[in-house]
């Protein structure tokens, strides 16, 4: 049998054209190519510079930051009891080891597959890189903090992150599967830790710590409830169809106030007489949950439409059933496809709990709105200044989950095909 | 069932025991109807060609066997088991049909091996050790060991084809259908699929390959099937087509592919 395939030709090797320019004619070229550009570069120039010299010397020069310094751990964790935020520093130190744990198991992985040319090997300092934006957000807390307690333990954190991913990467990557569930048992640890044990429950968390608790939970369970309802949406049984799409069509034509005030202030109407009303924050968390989810079926419907039927019929036609041919074949394919939307309505929802306030909740921008009214604080307008400080914690938060999806969306490889 | 019919479309050969039985099969799409009451009896072994200009009903005959489409009329056999809506008989029937697709249709999130390996280990729950031993065999066998953890978008065209038929071939099918598997490639890359194929039906694999390769059909098909309007026009050895076929609609059709 003859497999032989063509000898490719040899091809004396052309350098590309040349195109960077030095930088004398690269600024000619782009900035200053007629006299409308350059009137027009002169002029951005001077609205940018203006603008950055009004930004730089309002946080520099003119903001007064001690309402945030005096205030770091209402910020924080508002009416968390003080005696007990020993807990939070044990929770983040298991978080540190477990997450640490799992990157080191992901770089192992990784490198394994670069071995086998299956991936790129990472850029220098990646993950510094990508950490950046939430490195950035502790190094200002830390800065206002000026406190050697809290700075020693932020460091042993990141030992303890450096020296479980150091131990990851002696786990075969065999057993990745088991070092993603220790990374769940982890998370779960921190939260009993936190709550459990004479601890302290969902209602007396605040700022800070309420914010990203609401966010991650809400990510957490929206995310499969969501792909649940855009598979009932696609079901056989006209039931379960009817169900899903009302439920979709329902909520997102409700806007979340409405549904944050409905648990709020009228759950109560609707559980049996006696029966024990959840708590506020649970109730929140309901809320945005429910909202969320019929946002991620419609994203993740139109991945799944995405899929071609080719690949449906190929999976069958091995003799896989139609479950496996959905769990393993399509919806692999489909929630690659969506990332980008996926993590979108994420950044959403991490910003739209700061709408948990109006229900009387206190997470980081009710705390930066109630601190200025402090007697010491109060008609000295310092409202500015806690909400620029709220505003940069949101945005490090999204601009590290759009990183996140960006760099997900390259190692999956979404355009390759 | 009539033997006089359709005359040798009845009549089973390779080793004489028939293996797929299809029996006044109909299939409508909507108004259309793409199949029009269908014989034909493929025996254990046996390699057979189908052709016939587009839109014939090739593929759409070859998809009612392994139950990717439904027929509306008729019986369907394969090795005994009858094609009904009973979803085990479905089951049990693809797990003993290979099929290969003019677009490959290889899953683009899974490694070559992977790909390979997945209906094995969860269909026939094979331990993974003797899915990836048997892959391995596999992609030797297709020529293509070395390209084992690369994902299809990485592959030619021919590779990704060959790799398809090692993916079908994992799960120990007794027949493999072949949907017009070179119709998508680059001219240079026919052969290597054409040989692989060539080598399988060598082994006594029995197939059914819809193809318009008469070079193919020529040097490995036992019969020949000419299909026009959803019918069977005229069945017979290669010799017998290339010779002297009978029906005007063969001749026309030969003039246009030859």
């Amino acid at each position: 049998m003859d497999t032989r395939t063509l000898e490719p030709l040899a091809v004396p090797e052309i350098a590309p054209p040349e195109r960077s320019l030095p930088p004398g004619r690269w600024v000619k070229e782009n900035l200053f190519s007629s006299w409308f550009n350059g009137v027009l570069t002169v002029l951005l120039a001077a609205l940018l510079g203006w603008a950055l010299y009004k930004i730089g010397r309002f946080v520099f020069v003119d903001a007064r930051w001690e309402i945030v310094e005096v205030n770091l751990t209402n910020i924080l964790v508002f009416r968390f009891p003080r005696e007990e935020l020993w807990r939070l520093w044990v929770a983040l130190y298991v978080l540190a080891a477990a997450f640490g744990l799992g990157a080191g198991v992901a770089t192992r992985v990784r490198s394994e597959d670069v071995r086998q040319g299956r991936a790129t090997p990472p850029a220098r300092l990646m993950t510094l890189r990508r950490l950046g934006p939430l490195l950035a957000v502790v190094a200002v807390f830390l800065w206002f903090a000026k406190s050697v307690e809290a700075t020693i333990l932020v460091a042993g954190i990141a030992a303890t992150w450096i020296a479980a991913r150091a131990g990851g990467r002696f786990v075969p990557p065999r057993h990745a599967r088991r070092a993603g569930a220790a990374v769940l048992v982890g998370v779960a640890a921190a939260y009993l830790v936190v709550s459990a044990f004479g601890g302290v429950g969902w209602e007396r968390w605040g700022g800070l710590l309420l914010t990203v608790f609401l966010a991650v939970g809400g990510i957490v369970i929206s995310f499969p409830l969501g792909v649940l309802l855009a598979l009932g949406r696609r079901s056989s049984f006209p039931a379960v169809r009817v169900v899903c799409v009302a439920y979709i069509e329902l909520v997102r034509g409700v806007p979340l106030i409405t549904i944050l005030f409905l648990g709020a202030f009228m759950l109560g109407f609707f559980l049996p007489p006696g029966s024990e009303t959840p708590s506020l924050e649970a109730r929140a968390l309901v809320g945005l949950v429910l909202f969320t989810a019929a946002y991620v079926a419609e994203i993740v419907r139109g991945g799944l439409q995405s899929v071609p039927r080719e690949q449906t019929e190929a999976a069958v036609a091995l003799g896989l059933s139609p479950l496996k041919t959905m769990r393993l074949i399509v919806l692999p394919q489909a929630l690659r496809a969506v990332i980008p939307a996926l993590v979108g309505q994420f950044i959403s929802l991490f910003k739209d709990t700061s709408l948990v306030f109006i229900i009387g909740l206190t997470e980081l921008l009710a705390v930066s709105e109630l601190i200025t009214k402090q007697p010491e604080f109060l008609a000295e307008g310092l409202i500015i200044e806690t909400l620029v400080f709220a505003g940069f914690v949101y945005w490090a938060g999204s601009y590290w989950m759009s990183r996140e999806s960006q760099r997900l969306e390259r190692r999956l490889g979404v355009g390759e095909r | 069932m009539s033997d006089t019919a359709l005359g040798s479309a009845t009549v089973p050969g390779g080793t004489g025991e028939a293996m797929i039985v299809v029996e006044g099969v109909e299939k409508w799409f909507d108004h259309f109807q793409a199949l029009a009451g269908v014989d034909l009896v493929v025996g254990r072994q046996e390699v057979v060609v189908v052709s016939g200009p587009s839109g014939s009903g090739k593929s759409t005959l070859i998809r009612c066997i392994n139950r990717l489409e439904k027929h509306d009329r008729g019986r369907i056999v394969v090795d005994g088991i009858e094609l009904s809506d009973d979803i085990r008989h479905i089951q049990e029937i693809r797990r003993e049909i290979g099929m290969v697709f003019q677009q490959f249709n290889l899953f683009p999130h899974l490694t070559v091996l992977e790909n390979i390996t997945l209906a094995p280990r969860q269909v026939r729950r094979w331990p993974k050790k003797r899915a990836r031993q048997k892959a391995n065999e596999l992609l030797l066998r297709v020529h293509i060991p070395e390209q084992a953890h690369k994902y299809p978008g990485q592959l030619s065209g021919g590779q990704q084809q060959r790799a398809a038929i090692a993916r079908a071939l994992a799960m120990e099918p007794k027949i493999m259908l072949f949907d017009e598997p070179t119709s998508a490639l680059d001219p240079e890359m026919i052969k290597e699929v054409l040989d692989v194929m060539e080598e399988l039906a060598s082994s006594g694999m029995t197939m059914i390959v819809v193809t318009h390769e008469m070079g193919f059909a020529r040097a490995v098909a036992d019969r020949m099937v000419l299909m026009a309007d959803g019918e069977i026009v005229e069945v017979g050895t290669p010799e017998h087509f290339f010779v002297n076929p009978r029906e005007e609609r063969t001749k026309q059709f030969l003039s246009q592919i030859l």
